[in-house]
């Protein structure tokens, strides 16, 4: 007992200790990038977050599955405790999110695929919550809200895989670890599909030129908020196969590219292109994320074990209180 | 006459909780073949819900009521076939005609009756006559006889009868004594009650007081 | 079996342990004719349904009059969003009654008792389905007359709304059967099924966009496929858990 205690005790400081430094090195240890400035160092911060979001969706999913098997209050307390503490990093992982996109890509939100999926796991959190302060028995609550949070699981494949495919592309940086992003930009052609969409902006390919060695695309661009159609020309490098020009989006931060050209059959691949990417080919970067992903991990894990504790806990005095008939 | 394989009906230390509210601390029983229970007890004591508790329709807090047959315990599903319950609580389409109400229940349990079954079963009761009108209209001792028709349609081996006289009158209290005497020889009845003339249907009583600790 | 029991004494039968246990899809037939029947004779689900969807498209049509495709390339993709938004709010309004009227009418005790779980959930979820293509069919038919919508693929426009219509029955019985049992029933229904409809609106809505403005059927295929596939697990994950949620 008192060797668990001290075990605990010892958990705790260096979890302490650990979270003190990743601060640290957030700010001293990882590099400034070029187009990102400070910015850029949200990644230690915003990318543990969103990804712990996920796992704590998972571990309460366990736990309900446990709770239906067994209907042991233990089970309940976890499934609640790991929402609670999921919801808490997910709702920092949207604010940070919407922090940076709106210093580095201009815009606060754009329907990126992970800003859809984000919303969409806070709605169900938020509908687990409602559901439970719903039920007044205390029995039913335990058994309803677990076959919700089964239910909603079971849709999460699916939100996976259609809200990649909602846009053609992601301003996120890394799109390695979201499955079925495409990364790739659009393909647009003068004698076929004109049209296509990067997040939520349309464009439409009017023309291509060559002028020397440069491939110039006029592309056509719409997005919310713009009142008028404008007329952007990036360009390509023809020689060395990289894009020239890249043009911002008016009243943005990212930028339109040419990633490749295809002149004799007049297509053109577009892309748009976000600061950021490659951020994590820095090892200082790398290791300080790393670290601060087990650091996130290791402070879900304390904070969602505590809330069971504590929800058992108040069970229990529950349950004497009826046993001696105290008044509530 | 015919008395089926043995049967058991055995509540455990069943307890009932409602909220904050303990209402019932362990109730243990065992009741086989031929047997009748009458539970008795104020307003609130937990009768109405002890029944509830044996047709599996409410959790008890703590302990549980088992029914075996031939010495094999049942699951809940299967013990379903075997429970009738009558009860103030028990509600059944209010849309519907009694004879629609009949039909869909026992179409659900997968019996096949015809018309004349059902118009038989609620001239048994005292509904002849009355199956196609919507139970709307009917009063509250003709709902009470339908509750009787829709325990009884699948001559259920153990019926449960929470307050089985309210709102019937001389005839209809004649009906419920033929009921109990007719269910000593199919099997068990559980009786829950305010009457101290209904305690004489039963083998044993169970008095419930409000419990403390 | 036991020797004694005759023909006609069906009912004897089942004094025995083992009881005719009813075949689940005629139970379930039973449950489904059994609301049909209410349904048609009180008439609580379909009254509001219907005046509400009229009422949608009307107010629709109302600010959408002067809106024409030569003004708006994004017109197909603007109509298949509010064609999507009615049905689906008109099914919040309606496709939870089914669960909530048993537990208002008190009836759930009774039904409990006779029936298998499955049956209830097979019964009410076809009741659920009719109920939705009626009003999507309402709904679309209105749509297109008064918003005067040039639908340039009908075949695949009415596979997509069958495919979306199973979709979203698959996914609210289950939730309807949840929220019966809580104490503020209306808004509940929508806040915790929308979330969970959140991916069948996306490929419903994009895959309308492409039926409306007339292109093929390799257009639709895609969002068909995820639509049946979501349906599919919604389907199979109810049937495991709504045990679960009917028990007392």
């Amino acid at each position: 007992m008192s060797d668990r205690l001290r075990l605990d005790q010892a958990a705790k400081i260096l979890l302490g200790v650990w979270m003190a430094g990743i601060v640290v090195a957030m700010f001293l240890v990882v590099p400034q990038y070029v187009g990102l400035g400070d910015a850029g160092r949200i990644i230690i911060l915003h990318v543990p977050t969103a990804w712990i979001t996920t796992v704590a969706f998972a571990v309460s999913a366990v736990y309900s599955i446990r709770y239906l098997w067994k209907r042991r209050a233990s089970d309940d307390a976890g499934a609640v405790a790991a929402a609670e503490a999921g919801f808490l990093f997910c709702a920092l992982a949207t604010v940070s999110g919407m922090w940076f996109a709106n210093i580095v890509w201009g815009t606060p939100w754009n329907w990126d695929p992970r800003e859809t999926t984000i919303l969409i796991l806070l709605l169900i959190y938020a509908a687990y919550f409602a559901l439970r302060s719903a039920l007044d028995d205390v029995e039913r609550r335990r058994r309803l809200s677990a076959v919700y949070n089964l239910f909603a699981a079971v849709t999460m494949p699916f939100l996976l895989f259609v809200a990649p495919r909602m846009a053609e592309s992601t301003l996120h940086p890394n799109c390695a670890f979201i499955q079925g992003s495409h990364c790739d930009g659009i393909w647009l052609e003068l004698n076929g599909a004109r049209v296509g969409q990067l997040g939520d902006v349309v464009l439409a390919l009017q023309g291509i030129e060559q002028r020397g060695d440069l491939a110039v695309a006029q592309v056509e661009v719409r997005m919310p908020g713009l009142r008028e159609v404008a007329l952007l020309t990036p360009s390509f490098e023809l020689s060395s196969g990289k894009p020239a020009d890249r043009p911002e989006f008016p009243g943005q931060q990212f930028l339109l590219a040419v990633e490749g050209v295809d002149l004799t059959n007049g297509r053109v691949l577009l892309n748009m292109e976000a600061p950021g990417t490659g951020l994590l080919s820095n090892s200082r970067t790398f290791w300080t994320f790393m670290a601060a992903n087990i650091g996130f991990l290791g402070l879900f894990i304390w904070l969602y074990r505590l809330r069971a504790d504590v929800l058992l806990l108040q069970d229990r005095l529950a349950r004497r209180e009826v046993a001696y008939e105290l008044p509530a | 006459m015919r008395m089926g394989e043995p049967l058991r009906l055995v509540a455990n230390d069943v307890a009932i909780e409602y909220g904050a509210r303990r209402v019932l601390a362990g109730v243990s029983f065992e009741l086989r073949t031929g047997e009748t229970l009458v539970v008795t007890g104020a307003n609130g004591s937990g009768k109405s819900s002890l029944l509830r508790v044996i047709c599996g329709l409410q959790r008890p807090a703590r302990g549980m009521v088992t029914i075996e047959v031939n010495g094999t315990v049942l699951r809940p599903s299967e013990a379903l076939h075997l429970l009738g319950w009558v009860a103030p609580d028990l509600h059944l389409y209010r849309e519907l005609t009694a004879l629609e109400n009949l039909t869909f229940f026992a179409a659900v349990r997968g019996m096949r009756c015809n018309r004349a079954d059902l118009e038989a079963l609620l001239a048994d009761v005292g509904l002849g006559g009355r199956g196609d009108d919507l139970l709307a209209a009917y009063s509250s001792g003709m709902t009470q006889r339908l509750r009787y028709a829709y325990a009884l349609l699948h001559h259920p081996r153990i019926l449960t009868l929470d307050e089985p006289t309210v709102t019937f009158d001389a005839r209809g209290v004649a009906l419920v004594e033929q009921v109990i005497a007719r269910q000593r020889e199919r099997g068990i009845t559980v009786i829950a009650t305010n009457d101290p003339r209904e305690e004489r249907f039963g083998d044993y009583i169970l008095r419930l007081g409000r419990e403390r600790l | 079996m036991d020797p004694r029991v005759s023909p006609q004494s069906t009912v004897e039968a089942s004094t025995t342990t083992a009881p005719p246990k009813a075949p689940l899809l005629t139970a379930a037939w039973a449950v489904f004719r059994k609301d049909v029947r209410s349904e048609l004779r009180t008439r609580y689900a379909l009254n509001a349904i219907l005046l509400f969807a009229v009422s949608t498209v009307v107010a629709m049509s109302l600010g959408m009059g002067p809106l024409t495709t030569s003004r708006n390339a994004d017109l197909p993709i603007i109509h298949a969003a509010l064609l999507w938004v009615a049905i689906l709010f008109a099914a919040f309004t309606g496709l939870a009654r089914a669960f909530v009227q048993e537990e208002e009418a008190r009836t759930a005790a009774a039904l409990r008792l006779s029936a298998r779980p499955t049956a209830v959930f097979l019964g009410k979820l076809w009741f659920n389905l009719a109920l939705l293509l009626l009003i999507v069919a309402v709904t679309t038919t209105l749509f297109v007359v008064m918003l005067r919508v040039q639908v340039g693929n009908p075949g695949l426009l009415a596979a997509l709304l069958l495919a979306g219509s199973l979709g979203l029955v698959a996914a609210t019985t289950l939730i309807a059967a949840i929220i019966a049992r809580a104490s503020v029933k209306g808004a509940l229904f929508a806040v915790l099924s929308f979330p969970l409809l959140a991916p069948l609106l996306v490929v419903a809505i994009q895959g309308s966009a492409n039926a409306l403005a007339g292109r093929g059927w390799e257009s639709g295929v895609g969002a068909l496929q995820v639509l049946a596939g979501y349906t599919i697990a919604l389907f199979t994950a109810s049937l495991f858990l709504f045990n679960n949620v009917w028990e007392p």
